[in-house]
């Protein structure tokens, strides 16, 4: 639908993440799979070939394959703010897969919805927000309109 | 025929060669950049044009105070939190450090690694700013940010619809977002 009939969020990093070290923002992979379905052929040969090298790359991710009867060969993506994303592979090539974990793994578990404000920051104001009054010379004695015959003319009325 | 003479009439008054309108000096098609437009009781303000006296070694004194004060603060490095205006991605951003960046694009780095923003335009601290024309040298000021997440954007929807004409056509927009953590400004302790 439109932005304003769908959910919205601010931008943010969970826990602060990049201001000291960068953590990997993905806990666990469960690969579901069939074993003899056609749908699962590409997740198979990405099994036999790129599941350990990914693995290794990215050792703070918890890999789970588990072969099922299923229809639909699924990927299920955990995150460490808790939020869980499942991607349905289903007649993808095994070159597809890689990219689609790519993706996963570079991803936070925030919400994929629109984002108010491409920026956010803690600090807004560093040389003191501006009002009306600021960069103005302070006046001696008290504020009074400048002619004394208007005064007058708005007395005789 | 009178009308023709009356349309006559007007486009010669109307000419651009009319001399009370554009003074002697001006050509409407030159390439000088002088008197562009021409000069009436609005251009300038009735009250006399007051000039403030030009005292050329007042100016060099307090310039030369200024400089010596914000080399003296950036030397002894007790200025406290920097904020820097820098050109990145098309856009320009005004940036702290510790604070958030979206960029509608692919940057060319993974995940957890480091970025230099070299095209800087204004650092500031509380007490003085500098401003780059346009570009603040590399030397003076290194703005460090971290990659911290590719993803892709929200399903954009494009819809073209003509009422009445049978025409629609729907599409969905997925742009990669890349999303940068400014790390630290760091301003070098030597001025010019």
């Amino acid at each position: 639908m439109t932005s304003r009939g769908t959910p919205s969020r601010f931008l943010q990093s969970v826990l602060q993440n990049g201001v000291g070290r960068y953590v990997c923002q993905l806990k666990r992979l469960s690969i579901i799979f069939s074993k003899n379905a056609q749908s699962s052929l590409g997740i198979r040969g990405f099994i036999e070939e790129g599941v350990v090298d990914y693995a290794k790359y990215n050792p703070s991710t918890v890999v789970y394959v588990s072969p099922q009867p299923c229809r639909i060969p699924k990927i299920v993506a955990e995150y460490l703010n808790g939020n869980v994303r499942e991607e349905i592979v289903t007649g993808k090539t095994s070159i597809q897969i890689s990219e689609v974990l790519t993706k996963l793994t570079n991803q936070s578990g925030l919400d994929i919805i629109r984002l108010r404000k491409p920026f956010h920051t803690d600090n807004p104001s560093i040389q003191g927000q501006w009002h009306p009054f600021t960069n103005r010379p302070p006046c001696i004695g008290p504020i009074r309109p400048q002619k004394q015959d208007a005064e007058q003319g708005l007395s005789n009325i | 025929m009178a009308l023709c003479r009356g349309a006559g009439l007007l486009l010669r008054t109307l000419l651009p060669g009319n001399p009370l309108l554009f003074p002697a000096a001006c050509r409407t098609q030159s390439s000088v950049s002088g008197v562009l437009v021409p000069w009436t009781s609005l251009t300038s303000p009735p009250w006399p044009e007051q000039m403030p006296p030009v005292c050329e070694v007042e100016d060099a004194r307090r310039q030369a105070a200024v400089v010596s004060t914000v080399n003296g603060s950036i030397e002894r490095q007790d200025y406290g939190r920097l904020f820097a205006v820098v050109h990145f991605a098309s856009r320009q951003w005004k940036v702290t450090g510790e604070d958030l960046i979206l960029i509608e694009n692919h940057v060319e780095a993974g995940c957890g690694e480091t970025i230099r923003m070299e095209k800087v335009l204004l650092v500031g601290a509380e007490d003085f700013t500098l401003v780059g024309r346009p570009l603040l040298g590399r030397d003076l000021v290194r703005v460090e940010a971290t990659v911290i997440e590719k993803t892709e954007s929200w399903p954009k929807v494009h819809m073209r619809f003509w009422k009445r004409h049978r025409y629609q056509r729907k599409m969905i927009i997925v742009q990669p977002q890349t999303v940068l953590r400014i790390n630290s400004i760091e301003l070098a302790p030597r001025l010019s």
